[in-house]
């Protein structure tokens, strides 16, 4: 057939036609693809091996992973805002709390039996999965307890404790902490030991048994701790002990961490765990000089993640039997070997896999820091505003170390900005 | 006239009237026909979410749950919003930043490439690479050149003896590194835009100047940049188009908050953080419409300028 005007003309009508016809004729799926179990999750979010094993292992549940990269939020407000192409099974990040007020488009996981398998993960991570309602949305995936990585070598130059179990008696409380630094400091000038004044709130702030809110919601009359937590970073950057480097939290743009890393100016600094790999990625000719010990002032944990089912997957049993194997504490110690998430079942700790002295650390056995440290974490309320009510202060915090804002004025901006932000989403 | 007063006469012209006009609508079906896709698509992609923008900006909206009807509320929250006038006031500053040193750049690249005799093409083609690589990728490597502590830039100035500038931690620090991103990923485009208008302009002139007495740096100024005011308003209104777009530039180098004082955070950073960072896409939506009434602004501003020198023409024929 040749294509002439009226033969193209009469073609594109018909598709058009036809396509108009297949849209109103028929609803789109509910989930991405009918018949399997999609799972969506993050570049590194999960272990590739363990999910290669699930499918294999249950090949009933016709299991179907897409690693969907770093949009993965992105994507899943849109397909649940359309109500469509929904995954079955998805991961969540540590703004878990955001999805709260929409816990009716998850699976409540106490339905299919998950308070029995509570035992076996760390209390305070399985809570943070539950809504102050008791739904539970999220099952743990990972953790990221917090610790003080340091340089063995130039500690030990500098005459000052350099073995973790010293370190960490030297340092109890993060006065300890500064006053150790501002003496390190003398002895090696030009020299930090704190990243930066959005880390010292923000550990604060994880070490705490409070946040912002109460279980119910409401927004918390006395917030003195937020003032120490505040009060606190300012005093770190006041004794210049803090380094100020620009998206220090920011992987990809923390060039100027990184490349403390390898000059050494930085000589310590507090992080969460999942940090291990990017100091190695990004600093290894520092290998062996690393060590880590229990973080000044307490446990605490940053960031971690979880799996959820949602509302829409057609055999939530199935992706139930799915998730909760392979984030068995069986399966958690392969999953940290592999992708490097930190375990958040106890059970795992004990691994002898993970018990594996490091070189990286100097032979340390850094798990034993970090179990105890995760052990420790006192469990606290997230509400869904926490991450925006954080970045507020911590913003102001940035402000005033490298912009040069006033202190008080910095405080004030931000709790308006905070007391705004709730208004406007109608909390207080 | 009494015969076309009969009703029966009024029924013979409606009959006779009525056959081509509906044929005319058939004869211009194809012709609509084949305009349609365009609006069709327009209605889809542009007139839908324009209006359903509206309609969610007066809304509480999480993006997955009820909506709650707060009617003009975001808007009222908007107009106090000091971030939101920042953003403003950090899209025009980063604009003005950069279309200024760019147009001098392109123009003295144009006319560079212009009298270049050999490798033209080759000239061409790697003044308008930039344009065409991801901002992502360039905004790593501009992340590099501006770090305050290792950065390439600051290294190099230290061979000169100037003390390092914390391009990044410092406000104009940071509006001066998104405004040379963008001018090094503009002027390339724009300058091969005004090669292109160069070579618009007949040798005659500049040889009836050349004869004139006129040096070349008053042919210039004289002849050559009135003769491409076109061409230089043209490119103005482009930049300005994409300087009130600025975003994956100021998000890659800074982060979505903007870094420090919020100096990188231009109108469309914080649209996307409210949005899709902090799911409040009620807020969002007014955000978006605060930015088309902006840009509305911009674009009369714009008109006017290119209206004027017409006006001013007029009126010196006049008298």
């Amino acid at each position: 057939m040749t294509l002439t005007r009226r033969t193209f003309l009469a073609a594109s009508a018909a598709a058009i036609g036809a396509a108009a016809l297949a849209t109103s004729g028929c609803a789109s799926p509910a989930t991405a693809s009918p018949g399997r179990l999609t799972l969506w999750y993050a570049t590194r979010g999960l272990s590739e091996a363990v999910l290669r094993d699930a499918v294999a292992r249950f090949p009933a549940a016709r299991l179907d992973p897409a690693a969907v990269g770093d949009g993965l939020k992105h994507r899943l407000l849109a397909v649940m805002s359309g109500g469509a192409y929904l995954p079955d099974m998805t991961m969540l990040g540590d703004d878990v709390a955001s999805y709260f007020p929409d816990a009716d488009q998850f699976v409540d996981l106490n339905t299919l039996g998950a308070a029995r398998l509570a035992g076996q993960y760390l209390p305070w991570k399985w809570q943070s999965g539950i809504t102050s309602d008791g739904v539970m949305i999220g099952f743990p995936i990972d953790i990221g307890p917090s610790a003080l990585y340091y340089r063995h070598d130039l500690f030990a130059k500098a005459g000052f404790p350099s073995e973790p179990d010293d370190v960490a008696r030297a340092v109890p409380t993060w006065d300890d902490y500064f006053r150790f630094g501002q003496e390190l400091q003398r002895a090696l000038p030009g020299h930090y030991l704190i990243t930066d004044t959005k880390t010292v709130f923000t550990y604060s702030m994880a070490q705490l048994p409070v946040k912002y809110f109460d279980r119910q919601n409401r927004y918390l009359p006395d917030q003195s701790h937020v003032r120490e937590a505040w009060d606190r970073a300012l005093r770190a950057f006041r004794l210049g002990l803090t380094a100020g480097y620009a998206g220090s939290q920011d992987p990809g743009t923390s060039v100027d961490r990184h490349a403390a890393w390898n000059t050494g100016k930085e000589l310590s600094f507090v992080n969460a765990s999942w940090v291990t790999g990017e100091l190695k990625e990004s600093a290894p000719g520092t290998a062996g000089a690393w060590r880590v010990c229990r973080t000044p002032g307490g446990a605490g944990n940053q960031g971690g993640s979880y799996l959820a089912i949602m509302r829409a997957c057609p055999r939530p049993q199935a992706a139930f039997e799915v998730i909760s194997w392979m984030l068995s504490p069986e399966n958690q110690p392969r999953t940290y070997l592999d992708a490097g998430l930190f375990p958040s079942s106890p059970a795992a700790f004990a691994d002898p896999r993970l018990l594996e002295p490091e070189p990286f650390f100097g032979g340390q056995v850094t798990m034993d820091v970090f179990a105890r440290s995760a052990s420790e974490v006192k469990p606290a309320y997230f509400s869904p505003w926490d991450i925006n009510i954080s970045d507020a202060f911590t913003d102001e915090l940035s402000n005033v170390e490298l912009a040069g804002k006033d202190p008080d004025l910095a405080w004030t901006d931000a709790r308006t900005a905070v007391e705004r932000l709730l208004q406007r989403k109608g909390v207080i | 006239m009494s015969l076309l007063d009969a009703p029966g006469a009024t029924v013979v012209t409606a009959e006779s009237a009525a056959p081509p006009r509906q044929g005319r609508r058939g004869r211009y079906l194809p012709y609509y026909l084949a305009i349609s896709p365009f609006f069709l698509i327009f209605g889809v992609f542009w007139l839908y979410p324009l209006g359903y923008s509206f309609f969610v900006a007066l809304q509480r909206w999480d993006g997955i749950g009820p909506m709650h009807f707060v009617g003009l509320e975001n808007f009222r929250f908007l107009a106090t919003d000091a971030t939101f006038w920042h953003s403003i006031l950090n899209t025009l500053l980063i604009w003005v930043m950069s279309v200024v040193p760019m147009t001098v750049l392109a123009m003295l690249i144009a006319i560079g490439l212009n009298s270049t005799i050999r490798f033209t093409g080759l000239y061409r083609i790697a003044y308008f690479v930039p344009n065409v690589t991801s901002t992502v990728a360039m905004s790593l490597v501009f992340a590099s050149i501006f770090s305050g502590q290792f950065g390439i830039l600051n290294w190099v100035l230290g061979l000169f003896g100037v003390d390092p500038v914390p391009w990044l931690t410092n406000p104009w620090g940071i509006r001066t590194a998104i405004a040379v991103m963008i001018i090094w990923r503009w002027v390339g485009y724009n300058a091969i835009i005004f090669l292109a208008g160069l070579q618009a302009i007949p040798d005659e002139v500049h040889e009836a100047a050349r004869i004139d007495g006129a040096g070349p740096v008053q042919t210039f100024f004289r002849v050559t940049l009135p003769l491409l005011r076109p061409v230089l308003l043209f490119s103005v209104l482009m930049s300005a188009i994409s300087g009130m777009q600025v975003f994956a530039e100021s998000q890659v180098l800074v982060g979505n908050r903007g870094g420090p004082e919020e100096a990188g955070l231009t109108m469309v950073l914080y649209f996307y953080n409210q949005a899709f960072y902090y799911n409040d896409f009620g807020y969002g939506a007014a955000i978006a419409w605060g930015i088309f009434l902006v840009v509305v602004i911009f674009a009369i501003l714009n008109w006017r300028l290119i209206q004027r020198p017409e006006r001013r023409r007029a009126g010196e024929v006049a008298p």
